[in-house]
């Protein structure tokens, strides 16, 4: 059954594994069991997976309904070949400490960067003050 | 037609034929049962109603407003504001009167009016559903009432339908314009099943849905076992509204994939409504009658039959069409009575997930013995269909709601002018088809048939909105929707005067102005690069007009680009230059110069060539000045030796007489020095040697110049 051929349609991913980014940045793992027109998802079995470097955590989650505009993208995760990947798998409190870690080494980098700008006389550019093209 | 205005806009081809059907289903009603019985049992009703006076006030209050009334129930005000409401929102209903005649006579002759009054259901929709008349002798499903929890249930046995088919009576007032509450939201998919008409099994009952176990309201009295027919009367049977899994997909199903299934389904279908009749669990939510299902299943096998044809695929014998309604039900219910025969009453009392995992199984056992092995032999068919055994969560969504998206996906891809609508898609595949018919023609390889999609071309319809209007009350009501939105804030254009704004601020308006005529330029560009297609699209007697408004729109571009004042002497390059310097003005450059006349082409790379040196500079951060090279060169190649030699002196500056050296050295440097300025240097240059030396008739004074 081809649905729509030559579209992006994901009504051929469904009770498929997949890996779901959403817009805040997490990272979902699940078997996709339902969508509707909006691609509001349903994860079954969701994971969330924690990157921090080369090491990542698995925080299993139950189910999980995805409203459709905070998905940045999804695919297929192809099972034979899931688990073939560089990455190590540690525990759940030892990614959070990772992610801990790594957050608070990037607000310090910020901090620095803000303070050099600010001794320079200059100012962060932000997204939102840009008007001329 | 307020079926018009229901918010649902992509049931909206659904409701209008509901809308049909509703004309259809009324009169047939009124032939069947006619106007005596109504009234008889009207007053019976009444009489019954009258002896509840008794009752409790706050029981009474609740069927107060159906029910007690005197007159017709249509005339309260209120009510019938509150009625408009929901069939605005529902987007449903017979009249009542009709729905209560339908209600009151004996089962057989109503069977058919039942299916018919309960065609007009709309997908997704809260459904009124008649009281507990398992009680009586098979009650007709037909009307729609709110499912409303508060409702006593002893109350609800004694009270006839007529009672209840009116809107109850809301604790608190009704909110104009939003929509009243509904335990089943607007989005859901159709709870109905459409049966494919070469299917002759009947979808009486429909599948429990296993995820929700839903507490039931009315207790049915009746034993553990039906007649099918009973079953598909029960209205309130609190089976849930889900569609049909497999035995419904029209589509693309086998025909005996499709058999098999609605087996299954039937054997599935008893189990589960035992475990509902024997008050497992209850409803909140009002659930659909499978009588309503039967009905609808004509009205869902268009857009499924429309679909077929969008995959290419054959389609299956095509189903009944639609408008038919009398006939169409009717089949259904004759297909109704051999169902008894292929029921397998099973007293045992499966938990309702067991029991759906349960016939999961056996479904997918038998999908594995059919189609996979067939045409998908491979590994991946296998595998997955291994998978699928394991997979006890798989196929959650039912086949319907699968297709009830695709169906809301095509819709959206329904346009009358898809050249101007998708013009990226359209061109992306016109190029793929091209690389695949010159790889066929080339190679001998197996031809890969790529299926294409179709998308459905409408004519244009002129939907023109109303706003909606209440009758009865007072004044206009006004109702923002999305269609017909309010005015919220007064937005006026104050033009500034010249003498305040600073320095900063002209440059800027003047940078903003440039940029808007680039934006109008475009406009007109990409009309005139469209002519080509409407001229082989239009018919004859039309072409000169195109090619004239073709014409027009060049000559508008280049009355642009360099600036207005088509009558006057064009000193200044200024206006030219500031298009120029935006990126995007030279791209656009670029793609007008193939259509300039050769004047103004000519025109145009003279001004480029004079002021060559100080778009280079300003061109330094986008680096776009190449682009324009391959027209240039096009332009070149049609120029005469006088303007080619002019064209040179543009570019290096020199003067005619020959002072002031130092300045053209500036000019000449930066020109050599930017790629782009050599290049188009160069390309001159050499143009003009081939002219002088093709060409033996030069007059002597351009041989000099050069």
């Amino acid at each position: 059954m081809n649905y729509m051929p030559g579209t992006a349609s994901l009504i051929q991913d469904i009770d498929k594994k997949h890996l779901v980014l959403l817009r805040d940045g997490r990272t979902l793992i699940g078997y996709l069991r339902s969508i509707d027109q909006f691609a509001n998802l349903v994860l079954h079995q969701t994971v969330e997976r924690i990157h921090v470097g080369k090491k990542y955590g698995d925080i299993p989650r139950g189910i999980f309904v995805v409203r459709g505009e905070n998905v940045v993208l999804l695919g297929e995760i192809d099972l034979e070949r899931e688990s073939d990947t560089p990455l190590q798998q540690v525990s759940i409190e030892e990614i959070l400490e990772e992610q801990r870690v790594e957050q608070q080494a990037k607000q310090e980098s910020e901090k620095l960067k803000a303070q050099a700008l600010k001794e320079r006389g200059l100012s962060v550019p932000r997204a939102d003050t840009l008007d001329e093209y | 037609q307020s079926l018009e205005d229901c918010p649902l806009d992509e049931d909206e081809d659904a409701f209008q034929a509901l809308g049909e059907e509703d004309e259809d289903i009324d009169q047939f009603n009124d032939d069947t049962f006619g106007a005596g019985a109504v009234d008889d049992d009207w007053q019976e009703a009444h009489e019954r109603l009258a002896e509840l006076e008794d009752k409790p006030a706050a029981a009474r209050r609740e069927q107060d407003g159906p029910g007690g009334e005197d007159s017709d129930l249509l005339g309260e005000p209120e009510d019938t504001l509150a009625e408009r409401l929901t069939r605005l929102v529902i987007d449903s209903e017979l009249e009542d009167p009709a729905i209560m005649r339908a209600v009151q006579t004996r089962l057989p002759a109503q069977q058919p009016g039942g299916l018919n009054s309960s065609i007009w259901d709309s997908s997704a929709v809260l459904r009124r559903i008649r009281g507990p008349l398992l009680a009586q002798d098979m009650p007709s499903v037909s009307v729609l009432d709110y499912a409303l929890p508060q409702r006593p249930p002893q109350a609800r046995e004694e009270e006839r339908d007529p009672s209840e088919r009116a809107l109850p009576r809301r604790s608190s007032s009704p909110v104009i314009g939003s929509p009243p509450v509904r335990a089943v939201p607007i989005g859901t998919p159709p709870k109905q099943a459409a049966v494919p008409s070469f299917n002759q099994q009947i979808l009486c009952p429909k599948p429990v849905h296993i995820r929700a176990t839903l507490p039931q309201r009315y207790p049915p009295p009746y034993g553990e076992r039906m007649s099918p027919n009973q079953l598909c009367n029960v209205p309130n049977s609190s089976l849930l509204g889900h569609p049909f899994p497999h035995s419904v997909s029209p589509v693309l199903t086998h025909l005996q994939r499709a058999q098999l299934l609605g087996g299954a389904q039937a054997g599935r279908m008893s189990p589960s409504q035992f475990a509902r009749v024997s008050g497992l669990v209850g409803s909140p939510l009002p659930s659909v009658n499978p009588k309503l299902l039967q009905g609808r299943v004509g009205q869902m096998m268009s857009p499924a039959s429309g679909f077929r044809a969008f995959f290419g695929a054959p389609p299956a014998p095509p189903p009944p069409s639609q408008p038919q309604h009398p006939p169409g039900p009717t089949s259904h219910l004759q297909s109704l009575r051999p169902q008894p025969q292929m029921f397998r009453p099973d007293t045992t009392h499966l938990h309702p997930q067991h029991r759906r995992l349960l016939h999961q199984r056996q479904q997918q056992n038998r999908n594995q013995h059919r189609s996979l092995n067939g045409s998908v032999g491979d590994r991946g068919g296998h595998r997955s269909s291994q998978q699928e055994r394991k997979d006890p969560y798989a196929n959650l969504m039912l086949q319907r709601e699968k297709d009830w998206v695709s169906k809301i996906q095509m819709m959206q891809l329904q346009s009358t002018d898809p050249y101007l609508d998708d013009y990226y898609y359209q061109n992306y595949f016109q190029k793929l088809e091209k690389l695949a018919a010159a790889e066929e023609v080339q190679g001998d390889g197996p031809k890969k048939e790529r299926t294409k999609l179709i998308t459905p071309q409408v004519a244009k319809l002129e939907h023109t909105y109303k706003p909606v209007q209440f009758e009865g009350s007072l004044g206009k009501l006004t109702v923002s929707s999305v269609n017909n939105p309010r005015k919220m804030i007064d937005a006026v254009v104050t033009s500034r005067s010249e003498d305040d704004e600073t320095k900063e601020k002209q440059v800027r308006d003047k940078r903003r102005q440039t940029l808007v005529t680039i934006e109008k330029t475009y406009s007109l560009l990409l009309d005139v690069e469209d002519y080509e297609r409407r001229y082989l699209l239009s018919l004859e007697g039309e072409r000169p007009a195109l090619m004239g408004e073709r014409k027009q729109k060049i000559c508008d571009m280049y009355d642009n680009l360099r600036g207005k004042a088509p009558g006057q002497e064009r000193p200044s390059d200024d206006h030219f230059m500031q298009i120029m310097c935006i990126r995007k003005g030279k791209r656009l450059v670029a793609r007008i110069l193939p259509f300039l006349s050769p004047e103004q082409a000519a025109d145009v790379l003279m001004a480029t060539a004079r002021n060559l040196p100080f778009l280079i500079k300003k061109d330094a951060q986008d680096e776009v000045l190449p682009c324009l090279l391959r027209p240039f060169s096009h332009v070149l190649y049609h120029l005469p030796l006088g303007t080619v030699t002019s064209l040179v002196q543009q570019l290096t500056n020199l003067p005619q007489s020959a002072t002031a050296s130092a300045p053209t050295n500036l000019h000449l440097t930066a020109v050599l020095q930017n790629k782009f300025g050599l290049s188009l240097l160069y390309l001159v240059l050499s143009r003009g040697e081939e002219l002088q030396s093709s060409d033996s008739n030069t007059e002597l004074m351009q041989d000099n110049q050069w």
